[in-house]
């Protein structure tokens, strides 16, 4: 575990009571303790982030007159592609996480003096939406990951994550599958076949496109697996920028004919670079239920009508935007690139319907000034390297 | 009603025995009758112009006035002569489509179209080409424009019955693989879309038969200091036309007034010229993801300013609008429904810069005054690829001749056969 970053007794002081809040076994949904850590961390960051600052008074919003969380102005996550957005001292960063990109593309950054509330965040929620049929915080299983390790891919926030989980939950022959940039399919393979021949369930975590290219190559050479009960996998991230690009239901069809992984059993996470907490699908946690991203109590989400800038009614599709207590370094309220709709108590990721709307030639244009310039997360927004 | 393969394989057929029939026919009756079909286009009052400002426009959630504006601006120059002068400008005249010239040109006995678009005009001009070729043309309409396609079978059948034998139309998805396949079995294959569209459709088109792609494109605008003083009014229209989802809408305009005070200057200039269009010609309806793209961009302008960068937004009510004056030539995304960035530039090489990196990709160059520097202008542009030069406020309106990258609008069509020499005298 790493410090708390201490050189601010305001921030010190912020920091203890989330991570308070973050520890406690069974934490609950709690709308006036969410309320009040929320705007006294709008408080602080807005007297220590200068843009962000400026941003928020550009819109008439300042801690003396925003009274609710639902009233702090989220920032677009583009713009952690522009600038350098920190509510510490720039000679107190610890680390920097980046969003995917290429040589061509920028990258947007979070940048952390502290990873404790990072840390702190993931794996509670984590272990409610994909472990929450293990037992005590002991127990562990065999985890399989797709994607490099944090020792190769240092300013992935996706494989920090995993190198977490993967520490306090994964069991002698769990690891990661990438190395040097290649999915090791033989060796992923192999223990696969080892687990299942011993009755081992297990945890298969990685981005769709990893889980992808597993699929084309044990179609390719007529593999299958039925791993056994209690197996389960957790994709997240979409497809941008890769040629090829599969509809979430048949990734999910074809991942139970390939691992015998049933559909009620796979986890899409919702997650950004931006954001130190995640989303999951519910359907481990409340199996029978429909499908929904459900999040750590500390953090919330708010749909935006892209049109007035206000809720989205209910039911109707609005931008997703995040307000989350474990950015305390960076920024709170994040607005994201992706479209949702609410759904009980959490939401649902609206995907891009193909055609759905009238557009001309121009819209390579759109796509092609995006793929050349700062491009935007899609649908499932995790921007990680991978 | 969705087409099967068998209906599209039935449609081949029997277009290759009107085709048969047209052939037999004296050329001029085919062109005398497209050109009606023109004339028919351009009257403002016509059926078809009825159709497109109401079931056109509802399909295509484009606002009736903007489709009536538009319509009358890219028609303005199509008359029935200026198809007679494509005919002399790329074939040399009819007589080379009537085996009595040293050249000859012919269509192919069918030829499909995959339409892609949402404007009219490209399409009504994707369907006229291959008749006058004499080829008889398949369909298939675009996911973005249902309507448009229909309403050219019907104008050329009312012109011309037997000519209108010859164009028919079909509706299926794009992901249908058989109904594609079906498709493309036609000798001539006309294909628009993305890269990846062309890329898939060229996989699958293989020789003999001819394969003519057309690819995305984008537009730009470029001022001097010497532009027209209605500059702004101008470019405004081009912006607002099809609500920038043409290839010929400007995406971006780069004000070389060696200073930045040109480009914020100009920015208001175009917000307030773009508020009073909206009142004309309102922008049509657009889905949550395209408003939700409008907002993340703006929002991401605000935060560039309020980061320190002198970045200038303007915007009308809910998405309406957008003018962005930005701090720098770097190209940004663009949401496009009336989103329009502009960008500070030193001069024409200052311009060549900013547009390098989609030089592969650019249409038309919307131009306002470099009077004094108008072959460095035509000469840069060209060596950037760029196919068309037009003035700011014609962006909208290319002539009958110019298509696509400027390859032609019929020789990519024909098939042509030269006679060299005395071959048949005695």
């Amino acid at each position: 575990m790493h410090p708390m970053s201490t050189a601010d007794p305001d921030r010190a002081e912020l920091d203890r009571r989330i991570l308070a809040w973050m520890g406690e076994e069974e934490a609950a949904e709690d709308e006036a303790r969410f309320e009040e850590l929320a705007l006294e961390l709008f408080a602080h960051q807005f007297a220590r982030c200068e843009p962000f600052a400026r941003f928020c008074r550009a819109r008439g919003s300042t801690p003396k007159n925003v009274e609710s969380w639902r009233k702090i102005p989220a920032v677009p996550s583009g713009a952690f592609k522009e600038m350098e957005l920190r509510s510490f001292p720039r000679e107190h960063e610890r680390h920097v996480f980046r969003t995917s990109g290429t040589s061509t593309r920028r990258r947007g950054e979070l940048h952390l003096d502290t990873l404790a509330l990072y840390e702190t965040s993931l794996l509670p929620t984590f272990e409610r939406h994909v472990l929450p049929d293990l037992g005590e915080p002991s127990e562990r299983m065999r985890i399989a990951i797709l994607t490099p390790s944090p020792l190769e891919a240092p300013d992935s926030s996706l494989s920090h994550m995993f190198g977490v989980v993967l520490e306090r939950r994964g069991d002698e022959e769990s690891g990661f599958l990438v190395r040097r940039g290649e999915l090791q399919i033989k060796r992923l393979l192999d223990g696969l076949e080892r687990a299942t021949a011993s009755d081992v369930a297990v945890l298969l975590c990685g981005t769709a496109f990893a889980f992808v290219h597993l699929l084309e190559a044990m179609e390719c050479a007529k593999r299958r697996i039925a791993l056994p009960g209690g197996s389960r996998v957790m994709e997240t991230g979409g497809f941008k920028g890769r040629s090829r690009e599969l509809p979430r239901d048949e990734l999910y069809r074809r991942l139970h004919r390939a691992l015998g992984v049933p559909p009620d059993r796979i986890v899409n996470q919702y997650g950004m670079t931006e954001l130190g907490s995640q989303f999951y699908d519910s359907v481990l946690r409340f199996p029978g239920t429909s499908r929904r991203k459900l999040g750590p109590p500390w953090a919330r989400v708010r749909l935006i009508d892209p049109e007035s800038g206000d809720e989205a009614a209910c039911g109707e599709i609005g931008i997703l935007t995040v307000l989350d207590l474990a950015n305390t370094g960076s920024i709170l309220a994040i607005q994201s690139a992706d479209l949702g709709r609410a759904l009980g108590e959490g939401f649902q990721v609206v995907g891009r319907e193909p055609g759905a709307e009238a557009r001309g030639c121009s819209i390579a244009a759109d796509e092609m000034l995006q793929r050349r310039t700062a491009s935007q997360p899609r649908e499932s927004g995790r921007d990680h390297p991978s | 009603m969705s087409a099967s393969a068998q209906d599209i394989r039935a449609a081949l057929e029997r277009l290759r025995v009107a085709g048969r029939r047209l052939r037999n026919r004296p050329v001029r009756e085919t062109i005398d009758a497209l050109a009606s079909v023109l004339e028919t286009w351009r009257e403002p009052e016509s059926r078809v112009r009825r159709a497109l400002c109401t079931e056109y426009a509802e399909a295509t959630s484009f606002s009736p006035a903007m489709v009536e504006a538009g319509m009358a601006r890219a028609l303005a120059g199509w008359t029935g002569d200026s198809l007679r002068s494509l005919l002399d400008r790329e074939l040399g005249g009819i007589e080379v489509l009537e085996g009595s010239a040293l050249r000859n040109a012919s269509g192919f006995e069918v030829t499909s179209v995959m339409l892609a678009g949402v404007l009219p005009s490209p399409t009504l001009l994707g369907l006229l080409a291959p008749l006058l070729l004499r080829s008889p043309v398949l369909a298939k309409t675009s996911a973005h424009d249902p309507v448009t396609a229909g309403l050219v079978a019907g104008s050329v059948a009312a012109a011309d019955p037997e000519l209108g034998a010859c164009l028919e139309i079909v509706r299926f998805s794009g992901g249908d693989r058989e109904c594609v396949d079906a498709l493309l079995r036609a000798d001539c294959v006309v294909a628009s879309g993305s890269d990846e569209t062309i890329a898939s459709v060229a996989a699958r088109v293989q020789p003999p038969r001819r394969l003519v792609s057309y690819g995305h494109r984008l537009s730009v605008a470029a001022l001097a200091p010497d532009r027209p003083t209605d500059s702004a009014a101008r470019l405004a229209e081009d912006v607002a036309l099809w609500d920038q989802l043409g290839c010929l809408s400007p995406l971006a305009v780069f004000v070389a007034d060696g200073e930045r005070g040109g480009a914020t200057a100009f920015g208001a200039e175009l917000a307030e010229a773009l508020a009073d269009l909206e009142q004309r010609w309102p922008r049509g309806r657009i889905s949550p993801r395209s408003s939700a793209a409008i907002r993340r961009e703006r929002d991401e302008a605000e935060m560039r300013a309020a980061g320190g960068a002198p970045v200038r937004l303007h915007r009308g009510a809910g998405s309406s609008w957008t003018v962005v004056v930005e701090a720098d030539s770097r190209i940004r995304p663009a949401p496009l429904h009336r989103f329009v960035r502009v960008h500070p530039v030193a001069g024409v090489p200052g311009l060549v810069e900013a547009l390098k990196p989609v030089r592969h990709h650019l249409a038309c160059v919307g131009v306002g005054g470099f009077a004094d520097r108008q072959s460095e202008m035509i000469a840069a542009l060209g060596q950037l690829g760029v196919s068309r030069i037009c003035r700011i406020g014609t962006m909208q309106a290319p002539p009958l001749s110019w298509c696509h990258d400027n390859r032609g609008v019929l020789l990519p069509l024909a098939r042509l056969s030269d006679v060299n020499g005395a071959v048949f005298e005695l």
